[in-house]
């Protein structure tokens, strides 16, 4: 947080919009860029960051002045993403922009990076974001996922298993 | 050590983008608008279920010596109070979402943004706030209503990887949801609930009457479950999916997952979707024997978009004008089908029919209603925002 952060988060705290937009505007690019890879929807990662925003709104009241803002936010965006996967239509509208590859596929295709990572459960793909795309340290990786740096490196590492395995099945399938 | 991954870098990168200055634009003007009121309900939540929870205690240790406990995994009557509706609470900020449950032509309930539950008793044109069930913070939640009064609620809670076990919550009202008794109970980690297991992910409740009712259940490895009860949720009974032709389950995700099951007539009707090495297929399957057992009965031209039952042998695929088809021989052949239904945001509407006239679709919170059997369209209000 920076030098205003402490006076943004009290006037935020106390239900100035603007001061609220001044305080994410520094994590807006991060968190959008987060729900985008959890989602791989435009239109759904808006949907996940406005919600995520809002629902931020409600809680700064737990946010100490010294706290860093970004790891709280963005898991509280990661947060949003896991729920909007489980919405009702996620499953089924995404299914033709997962795979629109025809019916002739080829090795180099099942092998597709891209198509793993889309399978990939929120719990695997979330650290992957986190460490590999945002390229965040790996204690403020540790302080979303809440837990210590040496399970977030596990939880990284459980990812990257998970991820090739995924594409083994789809090659041995 | 964790290693660099440069492929997997480009991959994310791939899938990853910048907010555009609409989006920054949208939210600006969203902040103006003030801030939600505090959401108190977890709270409160918190606090009922530690009460709950020592007054449990206490009726079980007193019940002990009196009867025999219901049956095995059915919690006991602990009937939530209502919280009071705050008069302060914002409007949802659209876009949000809203979900749909239409028990007769005049009866809807819609489930807006994920935590505003509404009635309708005069086919949407007004709308009366009602409440959810207490505790129900912490999973994914889905309603399903019979009537004005009778509904129920499934809580998805810590689905395991692949989702092969899940916990589940379902819960009852009997009077309008104005309060709510946890029927139901079923932990991840262990067998119970009533004949609902642990195995899979819970996705759909759906009640036909009051006491007949279904929840869907789906991992990536297995065909899909239907658990049926006939006694209102107190005891449940399971069947399986078989695989539809063209379509072969297998492990790493190739399965179906079913939606919300629908009464026409003596039939009930189910639809399924899933994934195979030619993309996203779509199925109707029927049931003539309350759900015991389940045979395809046919294929859905556009797996993308959602199939309204509205009656028996007729079905919509409402898309957009001039994309709409409809079938009239329960999906045997289907044709382009006039409707004017039409919206900007580029997914599919969840639709649902009252009765073969009056019908609702809603997609990213906007809802519009037909009375013609899904031809024509009108935008109502979303309630809540």
């Amino acid at each position: 947080m920076s030098d205003d952060g402490p006076r943004l988060l009290e006037r935020a705290k106390a239900g100035d919009g603007q001061a609220l937009e001044e305080l994410l505007t520094p994590v807006l690019e991060v968190a959008f860029r987060l729900a985008m890879t959890m989602l791989n929807d435009r239109e759904a990662a808006e949907d996940a960051v406005q919600d995520a925003a809002f629902k931020a709104w409600r809680k700064l009241d737990r946010v100490r002045p010294d706290a860093p803002l970004r790891p709280w936010f963005l898991a509280i965006v990661a947060n949003e993403c896991r729920s909007a996967r489980r919405g009702r239509w996620w499953k089924v509208l995404r299914f033709p922009e997962v795979r629109s590859t025809g019916t002739m596929v080829n090795l180099e295709e099942r092998i597709d990076l891209a198509t793993a990572l889309e399978r990939l459960a929120p719990k695997h793909l979330l650290p992957l974001s986190l460490y590999y795309h945002l390229d965040l340290p790996i204690e403020e990786v540790a302080r979303v996922l809440d837990c210590s740096e040496g399970a977030a490196r596990v939880r990284i590492h459980r990812a990257l298993a998970a991820l090739r395995p995924a594409m083994a099945i789809e090659v041995d399938g | 050590m964790i290693p660099d991954d440069p492929e997997l870098r480009r991959a994310l990168d791939a899938r990853s983008g910048e907010p555009s200055p609409e989006f920054r634009g949208g939210l600006h003007q969203a902040l103006a608008r003030g801030r939600p009121a505090a959401n108190w309900i977890p709270a409160i939540a918190v606090a009922t279920v530690i009460v709950l929870t020592v007054a449990s205690v206490g009726v079980l240790l007193a019940a002990r010596n009196l009867a025999h406990p219901p049956h095995g995994g059915l919690v006991s009557g602990a009937r939530t109070a209502s919280p009071t509706t705050s008069p302060t609470e914002s409007p949802v900020v659209l876009p949000s979402q809203a979900y749909l449950s239409a028990p007769s032509r005049d009866i809807v309930w819609a489930f807006v943004d994920y935590r505003l539950l509404f009635r309708s008793q005069d086919s949407g044109q007004t709308w009366e706030r009602r409440q959810l069930p207490l505790g129900v913070d912490t999973g994914r939640l889905v309603f399903t209503f019979a009537d004005a009064d009778n509904g129920w609620a499934l809580l998805a809670i810590s689905p395991a990887t692949q989702c092969q076990a899940e916990g589940a919550q379902i819960w009852h009202t009997a009077d309008g949801a104005n309060t709510w008794r946890l029927i139901t109970s079923v932990a991840a980690e262990r067998a119970g609930g009533n004949g609902i297991r642990a195995e899979q992910c819970k996705e759909f409740i759906s009640f036909v009457d009051k006491a007949r009712g279904f929840v869907t259940a789906w991992d990536d490895n297995s065909p899909p479950t239907i658990y049926r009860t006939i006694d209102g949720g107190a005891t449940w009974k399971s069947s399986r999916l078989p695989d539809p032709p063209g379509f072969q389950t297998a492990t790493g995700g190739f399965t179906l997952r079913a939606q919300d099951v629908y009464r026409l007539g003596n039939v009930l009707l189910v639809t399924a979707y899933g994934m195979q090495e030619s993309g996203g297929k779509g199925y109707v399957f029927k049931s003539i024997d309350g759900g015991a057992g389940w045979t395809y009965t046919a294929t859905i031209p556009s797996p993308a978009i959602a199939v309204a039952f509205v009656t028996e042998s007729r079905w919509l695929q409402v898309i957009l004008p001039g994309q709409s088809v409809e079938t009239t021989d329960a999906g045997r052949s289907w044709h382009a089908y006039a409707s004017d239904y039409g919206q900007a945001a580029p997914v599919s509407p969840q639709v649902v029919f009252g009765d073969a006239s009056v019908g609702y679709a809603t997609v990213r919170g906007s809802i519009q209603r037909t009375e013609d059997g899904g031809l024509h369209w009108k935008y109502i209000k979303t309630p809540g925002t």
